[in-house]
């Protein structure tokens, strides 16, 4: 296995996660190719770490903070998904319309 | 051998798994599609000898973001939703996108397409850990303030009007 295939497969997931997240109308979907685009970037991280530096741990360590914040951020979308979805009955991004004036 | 099997399996069920993610009507499925490529992507980790990003690869998402979104589809959804449409008119226009974008991703990844790992893979946590707590110390505590933040902030946004 060189590294070359483990970025191949890093892009195609992250193309796929930015194709959700220019093309779904629910803005759970959307979190969720965000977490593909994330994920991503993670396996590129780890790739790195082992093919090109493999006497550190600098990148398996940045990817643990990736983690953590992408952690914090579905926490944070998700409860504001649940106040918007209060207010306004719909989960669908076009609805979300009320600074349109 | 066994290394190209167990890369080519777990690739190909991420992939399939991030497909049916951002394709499925239903919204349920998607999120049990998106906890199996996570799976999948912790898989792909170890196969990569990075043992402690395995371990929080499962706990972190596996164990906590994706159930955290599965119960979030089930409190929102309706049954009516399973007949509208998921995906907006421009399709196309992204599949544009991604189809440029992949050109110069791919140019990357290809340049790379003699590197071979040199040395075998060795257990990190301990490095991790001295990293950490050593040279890295103010990411790790600025991280632990975003944790805070977001403890904060989902109790913050998800309290019901009355009770503010």
């Amino acid at each position: 296995m060189t590294l070359a295939h483990y970025l191949t497969v890093a892009a195609l997931l992250f193309l796929i996660g930015l194709f959700g997240v220019l093309t779904r109308r629910n803005v759970i979907g959307i979190l969720m190719s965000i977490e593909l685009m994330f994920n991503a970037a993670n396996v590129n991280l780890a790739a790195f770490d082992r093919f090109l530096h493999p006497e550190g741990v600098a990148g398996t360590t940045l990817a643990l903070l990736i983690i953590t914040v992408a952690a914090a951020e579905v926490v944070v979308g998700l409860a504001l998904l649940m106040a918007i979805h209060r207010n306004l009955g719909t989960a669908y991004v076009e609805d979300f319309n009320l600074l349109k004036g | 051998m066994l290394e190209h099997i167990v890369f080519y399996s777990l690739s190909t069920l991420v992939l399939v798994c991030a497909i049916g993610v951002v394709t499925m009507r239903n919204t349920v499925h998607s999120a049990l599609c998106l906890g199996l490529c996570l799976a999948g992507l912790a898989g792909l980790f170890a196969s990569l000898g990075a043992d402690f990003l395995f371990a929080a690869q499962v706990m972190v998402y596996v164990s906590g973001i994706a159930v955290l979104i599965i119960f979030t589809v089930m409190l929102l959804g309706r049954a009516s939703d399973l007949h509208l449409r998921q995906v907006n008119d421009q399709w196309m226009a992204a599949l544009l996108i991604c189809a440029v974008s992949s050109e110069g991703l791919l140019k990357i990844a290809r340049f790379f397409s003699g590197t071979l790992a040199t040395t075998a893979a060795k257990p990190a946590t301990r490095d991790i850990g001295r990293l950490f707590l050593g040279e890295w110390m103010i990411p790790f505590e600025l991280v632990s303030l975003v944790l805070m933040a977001a403890l904060l902030g989902a109790i913050f946004f998800s309290r019901s009007e009355a009770s503010r």
